[in-house]
């Protein structure tokens, strides 16, 4: 599906992007991802299509806030037949066949407040998929979940709606939540700049500020000092990086080269003299190094500073400590370039 | 003690009802829209709140009473009737009605509102089926506590109707001209009655007060499974 809409109120916002199985709209707080969405959903002016001249009730497509705007005062299945035209008892058996699409039909007698919010999640879905939508919005799916159970909870709902084959749009801020996606349209305080499948994106930004927000931490901001085939050598204050060139690159541009920090690899000691120059070694020393999740992040210090993300197997093998030296290779195919902002 | 008991019943009904009919839009209106001169109207309605009934209660009795601007206009006064001790009532107890309906709309989440009308409800229904259902139980037990006020009240009835047996003597004035005429037998047992009827009238209020909070409250507070 083809999206193209204009809006002045309360951001000026002009985006045409498609939407492709569950597709996610990234971008951080203020970029307008939650006016857009309520726009597509009838709830704000706005101009394009499809939809637009249409109003809210009339519109084939599905809506979750945040909170999930369940009805208080009305139970699962009351919630679900809202949108089948009525709380009424006729309603209740198909209410109680889009509860069991979403895994929930045994919490049919239950007020929202009895839920809890993966519950609730799945409620307001099931409601929401009572209209048949064409198009389902979701407004920052995983904000109201534990962060600790937010995986299962909201893959397993993602696993439903794909096997649904409703088209997704989700507006979120949340990398974990894009890494699942088919789609990522990326927008910031310009518009959209950046749309692809979720490898394209997270592996090639289009700005910084897109590296950044797909988890890129290492920036490095350089000149580029010649171009070699498919290669482009990058100036990064005291140190010439080889990189994979793109297209767009041209000798004497400013450019930022961004590697992830779990693609700085750390160089085993007995494989130093096997690696190719050309693999950027750089030699330093880790200023820090402290545990993340099973695995260990560390901040190495050389010619170039430089965030580390270690899984557990690496540090049993290197028995890596705070103070020492060491030396750090970026792959040119992990290193990618961008435009400077 | 019958004739009293049931005048004061009859006014507090009344003044309930029609508190309701003007008060809920005003709240409605109040609690979601804004419009210039929204403040100075707010805090003209609210103003019997803070001035003493008396004080209201003679202002009215001058515009009101014989040679008041509504016999010069309009050719007929309402001073010591029933209808005139109504009126006082209603703009007496109207900030009670208004700030409690007003609490009732502004405690409904508008993004249920929103998404009501996503799952197809046109307004009428977003009202049936949304909007009055949550704000019944404060509609209501802003009604009750006006019903409960209008039993309490004296200086607004006693400056605008006097102590008409029948038409303008309720419970309150009644209780307090048998303490004058020492009969204070009866003054008790007529002060009893109204203090049972208090008591039912404000557990009332505060049952409807714990039910409305309990379905208004949001349903997102529980932990994620």
């Amino acid at each position: 599906m083809e999206i193209r809409y204009a809006l002045s109120h309360p951001i000026a916002l002009e985006v045409a992007l498609r939407v492709q199985g569950f597709t996610v709209l990234l971008g951080e707080s203020g970029t307008g991802k939650t006016s857009l969405l309520r726009a597509l959903a009838g709830l704000l002016p706005a101009k394009g299509e499809p939809y637009a001249g249409l109003e809210a009730e009339r519109r084939p497509v599905g809506y979750l806030p945040q909170q999930f705007a369940l009805f208080p005062h009305l139970k699962s299945w009351q919630n679900v037949a809202f949108a089948l035209g009525g709380v009424h008892p006729r309603n209740r058996g198909r209410s109680l066949e889009f509860l069991a699409i979403m895994g929930i039909a045994d919490l049919a007698e239950r007020y929202p407040r009895e839920l809890s919010g993966g519950q609730q999640q799945r409620v307001a879905l099931a409601r929401a998929l009572a209209r048949e939508p064409q198009l389902l919005l979701l407004d920052e799916p995983t904000s109201a979940l534990d962060v600790a159970t937010r995986e299962e909870v909201f893959g397993e709902v993602l696993e439903r709606l794909r096997t649904l084959g409703v088209p997704t749009l989700a507006a979120s801020h949340d990398p974990w939540l894009a890494q699942q996606a088919d789609w990522v349209a990326v927008l910031d305080r310009r518009g959209l700049v950046q749309q692809g499948s979720g490898l394209e994106v997270f592996a090639h930004p289009a700005n910084p500020a897109t590296a950044r927000l797909v988890g890129f931490r290492n920036l490095l901001p350089g000149r580029v000092e010649a171009l070699d085939g498919e290669m482009a050598w990058v100036r990064c204050g005291e140190v010439r990086l080889r990189a994979m060139a793109l297209p767009w690159v041209r000798v004497g541009w400013p450019v930022v080269a961004c590697i992830r920090s779990d693609e700085v690899i750390v160089v085993r000691p007995d494989r130093l003299s096997s690696l190719p120059p050309q693999d950027n070694i750089l030699p330093g020393r880790l200023v820090s190094l402290k545990p993340e999740g099973l695995g260990l992040r560390g901040k190495f210090v050389g010619a170039l500073e430089l965030d580390l993300l270690l899984p557990r197997h690496v540090q049993e093998r290197l028995a890596l400590e705070v103070g020492q030296t060491l030396e750090v290779a970026l792959k040119p195919r992990y290193l990618h370039l961008m435009r400077e902002e | 003690m019958l004739e009293p008991l049931l005048l004061t019943v009859r006014l507090a009904f009344f003044t309930s009802l029609i508190l309701l009919l003007i008060g809920a839009p005003l709240g409605w209106i109040f609690a979601r829209k804004d419009f210039r001169g929204k403040a100075v109207l707010e805090t003209l309605l609210l103003l019997p709140l803070v001035l003493p009934p008396v004080v209201l209660g003679f202002y009215l009795l001058l515009l009101l009473g014989k040679n008041g601007p509504l016999q010069q206009w309009f050719g007929f006064s309402l001073a010591f009737t029933f209808e005139g001790v109504l009126l006082g009532l209603v703009l007496f107890n109207l900030p009670f009605a208004l700030s409690n309906y007003r609490e009732a709309f502004r405690g409904i989440d508008p993004t249920l509102l929103e998404t009501a009308r996503t799952l197809g409800a046109a307004p009428s229904r977003v009202w049936r089926e949304v909007i009055l259902p949550l704000a019944a139980p404060g509609l209501l037990s802003g009604t009750l506590l006006v019903f409960a006020n209008v039993f309490g009240d004296f200086g607004v009835v006693l400056m605008i109707g006097g102590s008409l047996p029948g038409e303008t003597q309720v419970v309150s004035i009644y209780i307090y001209e048998l303490t004058q005429a020492l009969k204070l037998q009866e003054a008790n047992q007529a002060a009893l009655v109204l203090v049972l009827i208090s008591f039912v009238l404000m557990y009332l209020i505060r049952q409807l007060e714990a039910r409305w909070k309990s379905v208004t409250r949001l349903a997102t507070q529980s932990p994620s499974r």
